[in-house]
């Protein structure tokens, strides 16, 4: 009998499925890290070539996981059981761009940023800007209904996904549009983690570029103060384009890194970005400078420059990096919490990390509530990996304790699906369940992510 | 099963109608989990169940196959959660569009729902209905402004999704399957929204042209730099200001000093194009204006008038608008400059709008109009009708009303 990888491989080409250990072990993680080799990986050149992949998998009962670049960091791309890898690396291209009516279609392969960076000359954007960017793809933003920075004015991926073409779990092709009649398949398919299909094709909604851009740096005394000076800027019905917080770790090991003029001896850094029309960013950095200042904030400062401007986004995007120089290992975890709790949950993780005795920096998209904070570590020391493990657990705990979620914007992958039913009931997940019922009754697509593992859909529902 | 009986009052029932049909009772529950037994029940007993708001977009959807009760949402209609210093709200599905804006308002904030008929209108019908208006394109969809739900479903369960919070991927987005599911699915009974703060002015300007200035008059103010929220050309709707001539409506929302440099450059463009005068409203007279359009597309003209709704590109909403006019003579259209919708209202020619615009569903319609709600069948239609078996099996939600005959 001709095993999963040589029928792949006859069907394909030997170009297209790659199966020798040595190949595979690219295929083996992602940014959450889990080793386990799929038994195959392609890397196809177009949706056909996934759907005979999807049939093949399918027969062999083997289950697919969709992969972009890797960098999610809850496990959504770990082949958890092995099967088949869909690197959607190869399908790249910008396939149509409607400058008139801001619209593009895009291959899932798409790295983030390259999108944004070749219709800039257009005087048009994609939006949703995840730290990750430079590497992400578009299919993986999908996957993860990715946020960014951005977010807070523009919202997330789904709200600029305007229709979907997925290889379904029978390997047909489908295409989705919101505009079409019916129920919206396209707002399901997003944010579902690969485990309703594979995405082969994206319309995204673009934007015009905005008149004018300021971005302003504040230092406060401590995170809990610029937190608060946050919460009184939504409070006060004001919603700029970006608002990010830094603590003194992070905002030292990013200024060691980067030198992008952040103030080195702040207890927190605040990164405002105000966009729009020249009149309204004006006005609006001498309320918000006036609120900050009001809070506490020890310093206000404005990027001269579209240069200064890229040194600091590209400073606070590159944070995670610039952790992984100076510790040893590091955990970031993703969380949110209703803005008004901001000062409140700081407090929180600053006990819980003191209680297990473990370094925390804090870098996060502060006007959204959605929180990043990083553990630092030692993975050769046991304790210090087991105090991880709990505290992260506790801050998500704190965090619904406080009206909050446990996911802003990485997903639930693999490794948060355990903690899904602290927020939902068996009720809500069952309903979840039906749509993965009727999506992949088989499921072949991406399993064990998402949902608790005591409970899969099916048996969650009654 | 054993069927339980399901709780009623003896509300009237002829103003739940549909088509021929009139509901045996109206159930009223007060709460979501009232609403989810009353589903539950009629589940185990094969009663037809349709979700009922204002009554306002309950024509954008076919007539039921059957028709046993009608659940009201009225008295679902609490504040559940608002603090205004969170820009987000949870209210209760049968509470007004109307009335969530005023109480937003005095906040300094809104939704911006664009539902006609907004006093009426409920936020679960509205939602449900799948409306998504011209100022869409400013502030995002219904579905977009969306953060959370609660809904009560056929067997008897309320699901939540989402949360209060403004960022959320834990499980399925499950909010943008309820959104214009035509309660079909389930019925929404909470839905919790981020709301925006409130632009600082409000300013309708109205510029009503003469027929040969129309495609100068459309490419000067589509080349603006501030966009308006909304950019509508009317043509006909007797009751929108200015009838009798084909008039552009710009709606500027925005900071004092941005609206006025907006109401500087329409000026300026739409005189370039030779139209002389340009009036303005501000205010509540603004909204006023922007609602009467909104409202005209939910309201029919006789028995038998019907509004479509054709979703296409903001680049070519002008000359389908037009080819319809070409097609049918003095009909009443609304290209839609930014979002890219041309709205229909006819009394006849209903097959025509259809060859001409592709895609073009109801958004309302006169009792005695009798045309299919949907026209032609979407792609995914397959994927559609398993999740209607999944979530309903017994066919007891809204059956017959949705896209297929779902």
């Amino acid at each position: 009998m001709q095993t999963f990888a040589s029928r792949l491989t006859d069907a394909l080409g030997p170009q297209v499925v790659h199966s020798e250990p040595e190949d595979l072990a690219v295929y083996a993680f992602d940014a959450y890290s889990q080793d386990r080799l799929p038994s195959a990986a392609i890397v196809p050149s177009d949706a056909r070539e996934i759907g005979i992949a999807v049939r093949i998998a399918r027969e062999c009962d083997e289950p697919v996981v969709p992969r972009g670049a890797g960098t999610g960091l809850c496990g959504g791309a770990v082949p958890s059981r092995g099967g088949l890898v869909v690197s959607l690396a190869r399908m790249n291209r910008i396939v149509e761009l409607d400058v008139r009516n801001r619209r593009a279609r895009v291959q899932p392969g798409l790295v983030n940023l390259d999108l944004s960076n070749a219709i800039a000359q257009h005087g048009i954007f994609y939006a949703p800007d995840p730290s990750s960017q430079k590497t992400s793809t578009i299919g993986g933003n999908v996957g993860t209904n990715a946020g960014g920075p951005h977010c807070l004015s523009y919202g997330t991926t789904t709200n600029h996904v305007l229709g979907i073409e997925y290889v379904d779990a029978d390997g047909e092709i489908q295409h989705t549009s919101i505009d079409d009649p019916g129920y919206d398949l396209t707002g399901v398919l997003v944010g579902s983690e690969g485990t309703l299909g594979i995405v082969t094709e994206a319309t995204v909604r673009l934007l015009k570029l905005p008149e004018e851009v300021r971005v302003c740096v504040a230092a406060f005394g401590d995170v809990e103060s610029a937190s608060e000076a946050v919460s009184a800027i939504i409070g006060a019905g004001i919603v700029p384009t970006a608002l990010e917080i830094m603590d003194a770790l992070i905002t030292h090991a990013v200024e060691a890194h980067f030198h992008a003029g952040y103030p080195e001896n702040a207890g927190a850094v605040l990164l405002v970005e105000i966009a729009g029309a020249h009149e309204d960013v004006a006005a609006g950095e001498a309320t918000l400078a006036a609120i900050a200042r009001e809070h506490g904030a020890l310093s206000w400062r404005a990027a001269r420059d579209q240069a200064e401007r890229d040194a600091l986004w590209a400073a606070r995007k590159g944070a995670a990096g610039a952790i992984g120089r100076i510790a040893p290992n590091y955990y970031i975890q993703d969380a949110c919490v209703p803005r008004t709790r901001l000062p409140e949950i700081m407090h929180a993780i600053d006990g819980i990390a003191r209680d297990h005795r473990l370094p925390v920096g804090n870098v996060f998209h502060a006007g959204d509530g959605n929180l990043h904070p990083l553990l630092i570590f030692d993975r050769r020391d046991a304790r210090q990996v087991q105090a991880v493990v709990d505290a992260g657990t506790e801050i998500l705990h704190a965090c619904i304790a406080m009206g909050g979620t446990i996911s802003g914007e990485h997903g639930i992958g693999y490794e948060k699906r355990e903690t899904l039913s602290l927020v939902f009931s068996g009720d809500d997940l069952a309903a979840m369940g039906n749509v993965r019922e009727v999506f992949d009754p088989a499921r072949l697509f991406n399993p064990d992510k998402i949902f608790p593992s005591g409970a899969t859909c099916g048996e969650v529902k009654r | 099963m054993i069927a339980k009986p399901v709780r009623a009052k003896r509300i009237p029932t002829a103003s739940f109608a549909l088509g021929s049909l009139t509901p045996g009772r109206v159930a009223e529950p007060q709460d979501g989990a009232e609403a989810a037994a009353i589903l539950r029940a009629a589940s185990d007993a094969g009663e037809a169940v349709v979700a009922f708001g204002g009554g306002t977009l309950q024509s954008a959807a076919n007539a039921p196959a059957r028709y046993d009760i009608a659940l009201s949402t009225k008295r679902l209609n609490a504040l559940h959660e608002y603090d205004p210093r969170e820009l987000t709200a949870g209210v209760g599905g049968g509470m007004t569009v109307g009335e969530l804006n005023a109480l937003l308002a005095r906040n300094h904030q809104f939704l911006p729902l664009d539902a006609p008929l907004a006093a009426q209108a409920t936020i679960g019908g509205t939602l449900a209905a799948g409306w998504a208006g011209p100022r869409r394109a400013a502030y995002g969809r219904p579905r977009d402004l969306l953060i959370g739900a609660t809904v009560a479903l056929a067997d008897g369960t309320l699901a939540k999704t989402g949360g209060m919070v403004v960022k959320n991927v834990t499980g399925y987005d499950m909010g943008k399957l309820y959104v214009g599911s035509h309660g079909t699915l389930g019925v929404i009974v909470r839905a919790n929204f981020k709301v925006l703060p409130a632009p600082a002015v409000r300013r309708m300007a109205i510029a009503p042209f003469d027929d040969e200035l129309r495609v100068r008059a459309i490419a000067h103010a589509s080349a603006l730099s501030i966009e308006p929220a909304a950019l509508l050309i009317v043509d006909g709707f007797h009751e929108v200001a200015f009838a009798g001539r084909p008039r552009l409506f710009a709606l500027l929302e925005g900071s004092d000093q941005v609206v006025e440099r907006a109401t500087r450059e329409l000026r300026s463009a739409l005189g370039a194009a030779g139209i002389a005068e340009t009036r303005l409203l501000d205010g509540d007279a603004a909204a006023s204006a922007y609602a009467s359009i909104l409202d005209a597309y939910a309201t029919a003209t006789a028995d038998t008038s019907v509004t479509f709704v054709a979703r296409g590109l903001p680049s070519e909403a002008v000359t389908r608008a037009q080819r319809v006019r070409d097609a049918l003579g003095r009909v009443d259209t609304v290209a839609d400059l930014r979002t890219g919708d041309v709205i229909v209202r006819v009394r006849e020619g209903f097959d025509t709008v259809r060859a001409v615009l592709g895609r073009a569903v109801v958004l309302s319609a006169g009792p005695a109009a009798g045309v299919d709600a949907w026209g032609e069948v979407p792609a995914a239609l397959a994927t559609m009708r398993a999740l209607k078996a999944q979530f309903d099996p017994r066919g007891v939600l809204a059956p017959g009303r949705f896209v297929g005959g779902i």
